[in-house]
């Protein structure tokens, strides 16, 4: 008998998980959140985004009517009439995004949280712990999942997390695909390059001039190919593709700085100057407002500029000291904002972000400022939070935001139905930290 | 080599505190490390604070952070005895781990309808539903029947599933088609102030 090998039949590698590595990927989360709280929702296209006019998620079955992501309200209600359409709660989300992870970890301690709705895990040398095989915990992870959060995601598993990624793609959703080292010559000869997390489309066209075309025509290209041409990167991913696990699972808390944003889309897109401005202002105090009632202060102040085509361009600034008073930031926020408007352009949105917060931190203050006048500032704030709360958000405002109508900042529809189905105790600021099933 | 001298620096460290109830300044821990010089004393110092056995207050003076006999604090005495108050505490759970065995597979649920009034579930109370158990005889259930969600006792009589309510006004339901039950009610909530 003679063995003939030629080049597409050749393995990559023989053994099958030398390491495992499972990509974890919600299916249409937020919608699927939504669906998991409130069974009617099962089986119906709806979408999220109403507080901003544009969907933000798609359950399967509004993107199977061809209703996607980032279409406007009024578009996705052309094609479909029916369509239900909920305001975001990311309230909701946060918490099931939380409660996946813990899930997850209770498989294995190596446990990355890429993103609110996507992890990585490591599984290698949890076979003997589980008597299963990796495939099998990656199931079990799986089925948990469902069975205690009622929402579905797709697992890929493989060798590197670049190939785990690949295969969580490939069922979607509910899916499940495992991929071991020597199947790879096999399953990659079919997958395009963009498929590749790290090829964007200057990358593919780019192999595409050297007759790479798929994931298989890469990785049997020598090392030194991928080097030369796309660098510390191509090489990076020439190894992860074949199986070699570049990447690790990293299980650092992404440091969770805390930040208070506010940001707010505007009707109609406008170009004026004053009115953007104004806009600006107005989420500036209503990120003050948050800032002063968990008794906290910020150091630097993240100002954005959100276009109609959806660019967004911002910049960061810095004051000297922590501190709690909108004033202190009312300059600087308007110096940024000099910088980053643009005449001509229309903007949609605006955007604020407080970081560098600390606890307390109000009597801070620098050796040239006067501590006199730090005071009355806070003490000015205290008089404004405090008119505010018995007239109305906002009341009293900054001159520069004087321009936009003083109205009930929340119209109730657009409300995230949590923040109006209060419970006993419960107020619109706080709630309990487990879902609320909408069975009745 | 290095590893025992440290322990045995740790300990000459340890027994100057314990004797003079403070940490020595740097000139007198030249006799203690049996060192002659004075940066030899401050790397070993930074080395002994990087373990985390002494620590530096402000003014870089060692203060002892993990002297191996620490004496314990109990709180205040009484008559002689001291109070296990403090030390009871670890041994205490909170009310959110009483109630909740699963808090990855825990959901609240606010009750309508009057179908468990018997069972002493109240229309406005709030139950806590776990969905990751599978439903015994005598359980309280979310079910969903003829499209209508509602709590009801699980039974299970020779291999038959049947549904009953806490309440004369209903009879007991058999499922005919498939039963779908979101979860298990393991608590009831009823909050009055």
């Amino acid at each position: 008998m003679s063995v003939s090998i030629n080049s597409t039949t050749d393995f990559i590698t023989f053994s099958s998980y030398p390491q495992a590595i499972a990509h974890i990927d919600c299916d249409a989360f937020f919608a699927s959140c939504e669906q998991a709280r409130d069974p009617y929702l099962k089986g119906k296209p709806l979408v999220t985004g109403q507080e901003r006019g544009i969907i933000s998620a798609a359950s399967y079955e509004a993107k199977a009517l061809g209703i996607k992501r980032g279409i406007t309200l009024s578009e996705a209600k052309k094609i479909y009439p029916g369509l239900i359409i909920i305001p975001s709660d990311y309230e909701l989300y946060s918490i099931y995004s939380e409660r996946l992870f813990n899930i997850i970890r209770r498989f294995t301690p190596q446990v990355e949280e890429y993103s609110i709705d996507e992890a990585f895990c490591d599984l290698s040398g949890l076979r003997r712990m589980y008597r299963s095989s990796y495939p099998d915990i990656s199931v079990r992870i799986k089925e948990a999942i469902r069975k205690e959060l009622d929402i579905t995601v797709s697992v890929g598993l493989s060798l590197s997390k670049t190939l785990a990624k690949i295969c969580s793609r490939e069922n979607k959703p509910d899916g499940f695909k495992a991929l071991p080292g020597n199947e790879l010559h096999d399953y990659l000869k079919n997958i395009p390059l963009e498929r590749v997390c790290g090829f964007g489309p200057n990358t593919v066209a780019l192999l595409g001039k050297y007759g790479i075309n798929s994931v298989l025509d890469y990785i049997r290209r020598p090392k030194e190919f991928a080097q030369k041409i796309l660098g510390k990167i191509g090489l990076e991913l020439w190894l992860e593709l074949r199986g070699v696990s570049v990447y690790p699972v990293s299980t650092d808390k992404k440091e969770k700085y805390l930040s208070i944003s506010k940001t707010k889309t505007f009707m109609p897109a406008s170009g004026n100057k004053q009115l953007v401005m104004a806009q600006l202002m107005r989420n500036l105090e209503s990120a003050f407002i948050k800032l002063r009632r968990h008794s906290l202060s910020a150091r630097n102040l993240t100002v954005y500029l959100k276009k109609v085509d959806f660019s967004a361009e911002g910049m960061q600034g810095r004051i000297n000291r922590h501190s709690s008073s909108t004033l202190d930031f009312t300059s600087i926020c308007s110096r940024i904002f000099d910088e980053v408007f643009q005449p001509g352009a229309v903007y949609r949105a605006t955007g604020v972000i407080l970081s560098d917060i600390k606890e307390g931190g109000f009597d801070e203050h620098d050796l040239f400022e006067d501590p006199v006048k730090i005071e009355q500032l806070q003490r000015v704030s205290a008089a404004v939070d405090e008119i505010n709360q018995a007239f109305g958000k906002h009341t009293i405002h900054i001159a520069a935001s004087n321009i936009i109508a003083k109205k009930a900042s929340h119209p109730r529809n657009n409300l995230a139905w949590r923040k109006i189905e209060l419970l006993k105790g419960e107020t619109f600021r706080r709630r309990l930290n487990i879902p609320l099933l909408k069975l009745f | 080599m290095d590893r025992n001298n440290l322990k045995e620096q740790t300990v000459r460290l340890e027994e100057f505190y314990l004797k003079n109830k403070r940490m020595p300044s740097y000139s007198e821990m030249l006799k203690v490390f049996r060192f002659r010089s004075k940066n030899a004393v401050f790397k070993k110092v930074n080395q002994l604070v990087k373990l985390g056995l002494f620590a530096k207050d402000k003014t870089g003076r060692l203060i002892p952070a993990g002297v191996q006999r620490p004496v314990r604090l109990l709180g205040f005495i009484q008559a002689g005895f001291p109070s296990p108050a403090e030390e009871e505490t670890v041994d205490l759970m909170s009310l959110d781990e009483y109630l909740i065995s699963n808090p990855q597979a825990t959901y609240l649920l606010k009750v309508s309808g009057d179908s468990m009034l018997d069972a002493g579930i109240h229309p406005g109370d709030l139950v806590l539903v776990q969905k990751d158990l599978t439903p015994k005889n005598g359980d309280i259930v979310v079910a969903c029947v003829d499209k209508e969600w509602t709590l009801k006792y699980f039974e299970k009589l020779k291999g038959k599933v049947r549904l009953r309510a806490a309440n004369k006004k209903y009879l007991p339901i058999e499922p005919k088609e498939e039963l779908v039950i979101a979860g298990v009610v393991i608590a009831n909530v009823r909050k009055y102030k």
